[in-house]
């Protein structure tokens, strides 16, 4: 009965995640107790959150693990101190490394292109669209009328009207 | 053409396309035929490369100055005081294998130029311990100096995102190169034989000091 036994393991699984999620749930409320959470750690992550990791790049320096990160929270936090506004701490770390340290790269110069280009594309391919299909289901200019049409043959006919007698039946 | 009967069905006449809707190469075809092939190219270029090359944006500007201890003796090394003179940065660490590989390079290059009065040569020691650093240097021999990246303040100035990295400032304390990786083979001579030769023959800044 492997229905049987597949019912009684997806009933186990949610009776283990419900007492899981009823004992870990004090957890969290710890966890957050213990972290002291200053206006200036606020900061930092808010920053941090912004800048790409130089050697995991595709981990912001909040996320990473690396001593680079690390170091750099720590120089995020200092320039904080030193009263240096985020946008400014931004503007240095874009300095040394360039565009490629901003998680979001800024629009400006060729990077339009990654902002604009897929909607560029779509207004392109719509317009070849429109196009073909305004091609496609246009009128040819000499349609037959009633009277150019070929006469319907004589099986035909006699085949639509056995059609039509028996769908009414 | 035929339906399922036989009968010969009323094949439409070729008329549902007008004569003049034919297919026709326009200029605008071309168009969009070679920015998808760009676009193609592109994409191919990137199969290839380094992803995790940065490109620098530190070439041309002036090089951040710092100050910091000696790895070895724990005397401060000062990067301003050797303004006027054409300088080698080497970012290096204990743990890096290729900083391992170009190091005998980096001796022959010193041996090379260490004569010139206007070339100063200097190790940054990042991320690392200073008894691994300190260990390094006296298996593979230091005859220049190396300065201790305590925080990694000096290496972030220089957005180094990896070792070896290497840095040639010029007379007037502007960086005009960078290498990323191990200086090795043509790297290795196209410092010795071109960039170095042209900058150690520049003039020093007028308001150098």
């Amino acid at each position: 009965m492997t229905r049987l036994a597949l019912s009684l393991g997806v009933a186990g699984v949610a009776l283990s995640l419900a007492i899981g999620a009823v004992i870990t749930a004090p957890g969290p409320v710890a966890w957050a107790a213990q972290v002291d959470e200053t206006a200036l750690d606020d900061q930092v992550r808010e920053i941090a959150k912004t800048l790409r990791c130089a050697i995991c790049q595709t981990e912001n320096i909040w996320e990473s693990q690396s001593t680079l990160a690390a170091q750099m929270r720590q120089i995020i936090r200092e320039r904080l101190q030193q009263g240096e506004s985020p946008e400014q701490i931004k503007a240095y770390f874009l300095s040394r490394y360039g565009d490629y340290i901003l998680m979001k790269p800024r629009v400006r110069g060729w990077n339009w292109l990654i902002w604009a280009g897929p909607f560029v594309l779509l207004l392109i391919g719509g317009l070849l669209l429109s196009r073909t299909l305004s091609r496609w289901t246009a009128a040819p200019p000499d349609a037959g009328t009633a009277d150019s049409l070929t006469p319907l043959n004589e099986p035909s006919r006699r085949r639509i009207e056995d059609e039509l007698r028996s769908f009414d039946k | 053409m035929s339906d399922p009967v036989g009968n010969p069905v009323n094949t439409p006449p070729n008329n549902l396309m007008p004569d003049n809707a034919r297919f026709q190469l326009r200029g605008w075809h071309l168009a969009l035929v070679a920015a998808l092939v760009a676009l193609f190219l592109l994409f191919y270029k990137g199969l290839w490369g380094d992803p995790s090359a940065i490109p620098t944006v530190l070439i041309g500007t002036t090089a951040p100055t710092f100050v910091g201890p000696d790895v070895v003796n724990g005397s401060t090394i000062d990067l301003a005081q050797y303004r006027g003179k054409v300088v080698l940065l080497n970012f290096w660490a204990s743990w890096c294998q290729e900083c391992r590989i170009e190091h005998e390079n980096l001796l022959a290059l010193y041996g090379q130029f260490r004569s010139n009065p206007d070339f100063v040569m200097m190790g940054v020691n990042y991320q690392d311990k200073l008894d691994d650093a300190r260990h390094y240097l006296e298996v593979y021999g230091s005859p220049f100096q190396h300065v201790r990246d305590f925080k990694g303040t000096i290496s972030i100035d220089y957005g180094v995102y990896g070792v070896p990295e290497t840095f040639i400032i010029d007379k007037q304390g502007v960086i005009r190169h960078k290498q990323i990786g191990p200086i090795v083979g043509p790297t290795y001579t196209l410092l010795t034989d071109k960039v170095l030769p042209t900058l150690l023959q520049g003039a020093a800044a007028p308001n150098a000091s």
